[in-house]
């Protein structure tokens, strides 16, 4: 079976600017893939080439085994493009019910199909509104929902939550996490505590290259070294040397003043968090959070110190 | 029904009809299409009319036939329909201008504000590309269907007994008028590919066929083999056609057909690599 995504050597220049630099990777079906990176890592470019809307200047890309632009992944592949806009002169349901009748579905059935993505984004009641009555918030919520119209088999999502209030960014992610098991979701985000409650896996490019390709996770599973993460109820250095005074415990950053990443040998003491917890006990400290593992912050950022 | 919606016809078909929607169903639309049928109303019961009627009147026809002579339009006496011999002349420069102003934005709008990508995810940039110019195509003929069906009332009205010989030049009319406007819509659908604003597309339209002949005429004058290019000039054909009768003139529509192909060729090549 072909991999969901393949990439070999892919290079974008525009201009005298290397969007992208040489990119490989290959990615599979499965739970939603993480891309991060700052502004101008290339990550819209990718996805633009991803999506068909520009060519690579040298580079093979594929997605289900089809090259990119091959007329068998139409209707197959579903986008959240940056910065899209729909036609302000047409209703969302005159829009999306064209969107599905152009991916094959009869005139009744393409309505139905509008009516199901806007229930999937909380949307119903705005299906006989055009664009122009809806708020930046709803603008991208609509733009979601024609994604995922006729159930992709990879969605591209670039900044879903981007601008969004608590609530619908938290709808979205419960969405997201719900269809993963028919749809493959690829999210672009800055939010890096997002991505690690949605996605499995984490592709991460930084001035157009890939730095980091990783299951998130997949480190403490592999390695002897694991780690916890502490975060306090209000500052408190002090703790640190004690917390490393612990059994099996190689090295303790103060990330902020009450959080505080621990480096341990899991294979020495698999009981540090209920020593820690003990620790804390005795002190009087109170504490906030206790997690195992590192933040997908910390694994891309803090290991590269 | 299953198969064709599964063809490659299907999407193109669904494009094009958007445009007519568009046109035909919106009130922007609508206010753009009444206010065309409006003004050719006008024209044909009052200018068109009163020119039919005085190439009728034995005392006037004599004064027409030598203002037309002056500018050339001399065949008009042979034509058996006055108003549709009128028409004629009037259709074959003012609908090439209508197709330019309302097939200006193809695309432009469309791809400044992202909404392209909506569409290529579903369709292919050939059926997009070929979509919007059928749409287009169509709201011109459906124009030239209602001006000419105008045109008959007013032969009615005007209580001609020739009213079968008027229904037989109708399709004739019809299927001429449609091939000239049809390079002046592939022009349009070439320059929304490659302009950025509609303004300067229309503007790029106007150059090219205002200044394009005399830019080309005076290049010829040094390089003679240059002259060749007034054939890419939409509407070169036209001077020919108007002192022609309908049978006649459709032996000057390989021109048009030529240009057409050509403009829809270039046009689809570069939209097929254009980032969007």
């Amino acid at each position: 079976m072909s991999a969901l995504i393949e990439c070999h050597n892919l290079t974008k220049v525009y201009g005298n600017k290397t969007a992208l630099k040489n990119i490989s990777f290959e990615v599979q079906t499965g739970q939603p893939i993480a891309l991060v990176g700052p502004n101008g890592a290339g990550k819209s470019t990718l996805f633009g080439i991803l999506a068909g809307y520009m060519s690579a200047t040298s580079g093979e890309t594929s997605i289900l085994g089809y090259n990119v632009g091959s007329p068998e992944l139409i209707g197959r592949i579903g986008v959240l493009p940056q910065d899209s806009l729909f036609d302000p002169n047409l209703t969302i349901m005159q829009q999306l019910s064209f969107f599905a009748r152009l991916q094959g579905f009869g005139r009744s059935a393409s309505e139905q199909e509008a009516t199901r993505v806007l229930q999937l984004m909380q949307l119903v009641d705005i299906a006989k509104e055009k664009v122009t009555a809806l708020s930046h918030g709803m603008k991208k919520r609509v733009a979601i929902a024609q994604a995922l119209m006729g159930k992709p088999d990879l969605v591209l999502l670039d900044e879903p939550t981007a601008g969004l209030d608590p609530e619908n960014a938290r709808n979205i992610r419960q969405q997201v996490i719900a269809l993963a098991g028919e749809t493959t979701f690829v999210i672009s985000s800055h939010n890096l505590a997002e991505l690690e409650r949605m996605c499995g896996q984490v592709l991460h490019l930084d001035e157009g290259e890939l730095k980091t390709q990783k299951i998130i996770g997949q480190q403490a599973e592999q390695q002897s070294a694991a780690y916890l993460t502490l975060r306090l109820q209000a500052n408190n250095t002090a703790i640190g040397s004690a917390i490393k005074q612990l059994k099996a415990v190689s090295e303790v950053i103060a990330k902020q003043n009450d959080e505080f990443m621990i480096r341990y040998d899991h294979g020495e003491n698999s009981i540090l968090d209920q020593q820690l917890l003990q620790l804390l006990s005795q002190q009087g400290i109170p504490y906030r959070q206790l997690t195992h593992g590192q933040s997908l912050e910390d694994q891309l950022f803090m290991n590269q110190r | 029904m299953q198969s064709l919606s599964k063809s490659i016809l299907w999407p193109t078909w669904l494009i094009a009809q958007q445009e007519l929607q568009a046109s035909f169903a919106s009130k922007r639309g609508l206010f753009v299409s009444i206010t065309f049928i409006l003004i050719w109303t006008l024209l044909l019961f009052y200018p068109i009319r009163y020119s039919a009627e005085a190439l009728h009147n034995p005392d006037t026809s004599s004064l027409m036939l030598s203002a037309l002579g002056m500018i050339g339009l001399e065949p008009l006496k042979n034509w058996q329909l006055a108003e549709f011999a009128i028409y004629w002349i009037v259709a074959l420069f003012l609908f090439p201008a209508s197709s330019l102003l309302m097939a200006t934005d193809q695309m432009i709008s469309e791809r400044n504000r992202g909404g392209l990508r909506f569409l290529t995810l579903r369709c292919s940039r050939g059926q997009i590309f070929f979509g919007r110019f059928i749409g287009h195509l169509l709201i011109q003929t459906c124009l030239i269907v209602i001006t000419l069906a105008i045109t008959y009332l007013l032969l009615l009205l005007n209580g001609s007994p020739l009213w079968l010989e008027g229904l037989q030049i109708m399709p004739l009319l019809l299927l001429n008028l449609v091939l000239v406007i049809c390079p002046f819509i592939a022009l349009m659908s070439l320059l929304s590919v490659v302009m950025n604003s509609v303004r300067m597309a229309s503007l790029m339209a106007v150059i090219i066929l205002l200044l394009g002949g005399l830019i080309v005429n005076f290049s010829a004058s040094y390089l003679p083999f240059l002259s060749l290019l007034n054939y890419w000039i939409p509407g070169a054909q036209i001077a020919q056609m108007a002192q022609l009768n309908p049978t006649a003139a459709l032996f000057t529509l390989w021109n048009p057909a030529m240009q057409t192909l050509g403009f829809l060729v270039l046009g689809y090549g570069l939209f097929k690599r254009q980032a969007i």
